[in-house]
């Protein structure tokens, strides 16, 4: 297809704002798909994603349109990760595409990954075109809709499409608006193939498949081609594109958007947003790409300990799909064996959890989630820390820092003085705050990623009772005044409960944890200590009493069998106990802590 | 013909029978499976009587006992339940006319379990004459708020009358079961409670911590929240009994049970302690008859099915009602048999333990013993090992290191 009528773009909506809906209906207009052949929601391929209502995983699919003006359009929708987690994926997917539709709920107003994703599509360039979707529900306020066009994104209201994708309105005005408005690519001017392999999914037959957007020149199988940031050359043995299931093509000329396979064993092998050129007159990478690097960590272990093989099995599995998540060995003296865990955020982190419970039926536990902090020590050296465990001694440390995030909090009017109390709770400083309408404003803070991490956006939607919603990006490092606590059963450390906290709140933390330790730690022979200590100084303490006794139940010929099946149940559960000195714990006592 | 006897004729006849002389059973224990209403705690199998299952039932109940009859020769007998008392006297009539043609009515120690509310003078006085010679008497509490909130039957004064009736009717050995860390229960109920109940001056005593058994109302409302355990709280109503009992000039010879001792050598256990518990917890065989019953003979586990219909479906057709039958191996046997002894005061008689398992237990279970003596829970004396009044507290830890997992 001519450069002229091609039309990369991608759609950028808050989750429920009607970005998958959208989708199905143009790929229905377009003929791409037969309506009745749709499932519900079809570009939400995972189960687990059509249940969040999220999309984690991003397809491009080609449609092919004859507009108004009697021409046939290649236009290649990009979908992309509707999550902050997903930054990057969001990025790559973008740097694809020339143009963006931008959802907005008409009923709903702006929220805050729609400004979030707003940001990132005007930093690549990206030409937007406005929908105020959703228009067709009574309670639709469109020039309020407008209004908040303006206001925040400095787009004229005048310049968005109404639109009710479920009712089909709008969808042919959408469709002819990507073609006027969303520039068509053009070609760069470097001598050979340059494409950016944006994403990837394996499958068994073929490895991995890439999806690719050529940007010059021409991507064919048979082809040996340089991997520039991966730093390896393979040979396409085939390229297509989807529509949206896979269909192989000749080629894929400049503009144009797809996949290609080339025996490419696992997903760690192909670094994504890199540039594919040709082996033999290679052309310069195309901007913008960053190693993927994890932001939280967690440790996840089985809870069956011969579970540990068939663990690491399964997570590899999970990575030849996700090449964002990382994992390793490691083993804790409460838990076992298990792996230390990269995750991109918290969503990431519990999507990849969720998969292994359901898809691969792992009974796991994973340990209180950490953040990279900066630890410069007192040589000047610095170092990356995620794992409480790997703390230097305090005496060699300089300073700590840990990363922060830019975090956009939109909530109803009457909801900001306890907004205002949460961020600062969670040690945020608010940088602005905007009037969106009558009824909402928009809170812009600065507050540590470690924070919003366990129940930020939880207690968010309590506040203001499901109406408020919230995104951030990374803003980089901060000093702060992190210490390590640690948590004592008789003097002998847990090492599965330690964890870097802020100062100000390491007592309250060490306190709710040794009381929650009490509640299940069971009663021994012998009194037990539980102790929250930073450094050597204790700052909570509880006690389990010894117990005095452990039947005065009566039993006659009758109970026999049931009591004996009993005790020698319980028997085997000690076997599974992890000893603290003198203290048995067993392991579904941390458990359960750990699921609190 | 009976049962065993067609077992026997249909056995291979080429097969000269086995020349080993099985020794008679000497214990037998008959499950009546009903009650005027359940109590909260209770996981024991019952029903609400009526007249046409209990007939039915009866009629079961003879067939399984005609089954059991070549081999038993009971020296003791216990009616348990379900509420036995709840049956009329007609019905008694009947049970004790079919034991009388067994000629079973001799045996030592026959004990009927009863409910205050369901003791009637003419029925007391009916057992006492056919050979009856012991009442159990579910007392339970005197409180009357926790009788209520156990959903027991009966009333405060019914426990007194009961007890003076079964007096009246002759029966000089009678045991007094009570409750303890019953939900609501203070210090003080529980201290009157044992005052009142050691006046009556009765020869035994069973008293026992309330259990919280999964599938009975009690257990919902634990489950739900409404109370705590107060293990601490339990701990001491444990030793106001322990003190209580001594006191009154009862003996304990098992965790939950005390006797009066009143002739003879009371190394084992006080005189007018329980036969019949004792022989279970000395491993000795016995019958059990009746929907949920138990029985355990030569080193077999059989128990029946826990409910009345399916009970006298299987009966009615000639076939015992079986829900399970296990037998251990050896050691396991052994190792089930030192758990459970261990819960009596006079421990494990080493040459008795031996002469039953084939075990020399100061040898198989030497590191259990040592950890528990290490503890100061159990004692090893010349002849016997035995765990001391602190380790009896922990008798189920006991158990669980002397159990053989297999």
């Amino acid at each position: 297809m001519e450069t002229t009528h091609i039309r990369n773009f991608c759609i950028i909506a808050h989750i429920d704002h009607g970005k998958t809906t959208l989708s199905d209906r143009l790929l229905a207009r377009t003929g791409t798909i037969a309506a009745r052949d749709m499932q519900e929601q079809l570009l939400d391929s995972m189960d687990l994603e059509r249940e969040r209502g999220i999309t984690i995983k991003a397809h491009p699919v080609t449609m092919m349109y004859q507009a108004k003006n009697g021409e046939t359009y290649e236009l290649n929708l990009i979908d992309t990760p509707g999550h902050v987690d997903f930054t990057y994926e969001v990025s790559r997917s973008l740097s694809a595409c020339e143009g963006a539709i931008l959802i907005i709920d008409a009923a709903q107003g702006v929220e805050a990954q729609t400004v979030a994703n707003f940001h990132l599509a005007m930093k690549k360039g990206l030409e937007i075109i406005p929908v105020i979707n959703k228009i067709d529900l009574p309670h639709a306020n469109i020039p309020q809709a407008k209004a908040q066009l303006e206001e925040i994104f400095a787009i004229t209201g005048d310049s968005a499409i109404l639109a009710s994708a479920k009712e089909g309105i709008g969808i042919e005005e959408i469709l002819e608006a990507v073609i006027s408005r969303v520039p068509a690519p053009k070609p760069t001017g470097a001598p050979s193939l340059q494409a950016l392999g944006f994403d990837s999914y394996f499958d068994t037959f073929k490895g991995v498949v890439t999806h690719v957007r050529v940007f010059n020149g021409e991507l064919r199988a048979g082809m040996h081609v340089r991997l520039l940031h991966s730093d390896r050359t393979v040979e396409i043995k085939e390229v297509g594109s989807f529509n949206p299931k896979p269909y192989t093509r000749p080629a894929l000329t400049v503009g144009e958007t797809g996949f290609f396979t080339a025996n490419i064993k696992s997903a760690l092998d192909v670094k994504m947003g890199d540039t594919l050129t040709d082996s033999k007159n290679p052309s310069p990478v195309l901007p913008g790409f960053q190693e993927i690097h994890p932001m939280v960590f967690s440790g996840i272990y089985p809870i069956n300990t011969a579970d540990y093989e068939h663990l690491k099995t399964n997570l590899a599995k999970l990575q030849l799909n996700d090449s964002a998540f990382v994992f390793q060995a490691e083993t804790s003296v409460a838990l076992g064996f298990g792996f230390r865990c990269g995750f991109l955020g918290l969503l990431h982190l519990e999507i990849v959890q969720e998969r292994l419970r359901r898809e691969y039926d792992m009974d796991i536990i994973a340990t209180y989630p950490s953040v990279i902090y900066h630890i410069t020590l007192t040589d000047g050296t610095m170092k990356e820390i995620d794992n409480p465990a790997f703390l230097p001694e305090v005496t060699y440390i300089e300073r700590i820092e840990e990363p922060m995030v830019k975090a956009f909090i939109i909530c109803p009017n009457e909801n900001i003085g306890d907004m205002m109390a949460l961020i600062s709770e969670k040690r945020g400083s608010i940088l602005q705050t905007e009037t969106l309408d009558a009824r909402r404003v928009m809170l812009t803070s600065r507050t540590p990623l470690n924070e919003i991490l366990i129940d930020f956006h939880d207690r968010i939607k309590s506040i203001t009772r499901g109406y408020g919603s919230m995104d951030y990006e990374h803003d980089g490092y901060a000093v702060s005044d992190m210490v390590k606590l640690d948590m004592l059963v008789n003097s002998d450390p847990v090492d599965a409960f330690s964890c870097i906290v802020h100062r100000d709140k390491a007592e309250s933390r060490g306190r709710a944890l040794a009381a929650k330790l009490k509640e299940v730690i069971p009663h021994q022979q012998y009194a037990v200590a539980i102790q929250a200590a930073i450094g050597g100084k204790i700052v909570a303490r509880e006690t389990v009493s010894a117990f005095r006794k452990d039947v005065t139940a009566k039993c006659y010929g009758g109970d026999i069998t049931r009591k004996r099946k009993l005790l020698e149940k319980q028997k085997e559960g000690k076997k599974r106990m992890k000893a603290f000195g003198t203290v048995n714990i067993p392991q579904e006592a941390f458990i359960e802590v750990l699921k609190a | 013909m009976t049962a065993a006897a067609l077992i026997m004729a249909g056995a291979d006849s080429r097969q000269p029978a086995p020349a080993v002389e099985t020794p008679p059973v000497s214990s037998l224990y008959v499950h009546v499976p009903f009650c005027a209403r359940k109590c909260d705690y209770c996981a024991f199998y019952s029903e609400r009587a009526n007249a046409k299952t209990i007939e039915r039932y009866l009629d079961a109940l003879g067939r399984e006992l005609e089954m059991f009859a070549p081999r038993l020769k009971p020296q003791t007998i216990f009616f348990g339940g379900g509420t036995p008392s709840l049956l009329g006297a007609a019905h008694w009539e009947r049970i004790l006319t079919r034991f009388d043609q067994f000629g079973w009515t001799r045996a030592a120690e026959w004990t009927i379990e009863s409910n205050p509310a369901t003791v009637t003078l003419d029925k007391a006085r009916l057992w006492r004459e056919r050979g009856v010679n012991r009442v159990s008497l579910g007392i339970q509490s005197l409180s009357v708020e926790l009788l209520e909130y156990l959903g027991r039957v009966h009333s405060r004064a019914q426990a007194f009358h009961a007890f003076d009736l079964l007096r009246e009717a002759g029966f000089a050995n009678i045991n007094v079961d009570l409750m303890f860390a019953i939900p609501g229960q203070t210090m003080a109920m529980w201290r009157e409670t044992l005052a009142e109940a050691t006046a009556f001056g009765s020869e035994h005593l069973s008293s026992y911590e309330v259990i919280y058994e999964e599938d009975t109302p009690l257990y919902e409302r634990l489950k739900a929240g409404q109370f705590a355990v107060n293990d601490d709280l339990a701990c001491e109503m444990y030793d106001a009994l322990l003190e209580a009992a001594a006191r009154a000039g009862y003996r304990q010879y098992e965790i939950s049970n005390f006797a009066r001792h009143t002739s003879g050598d009371a190394t084992e256990y006080p005189s007018l302690a329980c036969r019949h518990n004792v022989n279970y917890w000395r491993g000795g065989a016995f019958y059990g008859a009746g929907p949920g019953a138990t029985t355990y003979v030569d080193g077999v586990r059989e128990a029946n099915l826990a409910n009345t219909v399916k009970y006298c479906d299987s009966l009615e057709t000639g076939r015992r009602a079986l829900e399970y039958r296990e037998q251990l191996s050896p050691l396991a046997r052994a190792g089930e048999l030192a758990a459970f002894g261990l819960r009596m005061n006079s421990g494990w008689p080493y040459a008795r333990f031996r002469e039953l398992t084939g075990y020399e237990m100061r040898v198989e279970w030497a590191e259990e013993i040592k950890i528990l003596e290490a503890k100061g829970y159990g004692v090893s004396e010349p002849d016997r090992f035995r765990l001391t009044l602190p380790g009896l507290r922990f008798a189920d830890w006991a158990a669980e290191l002397f159990l053989r997992v297999e």
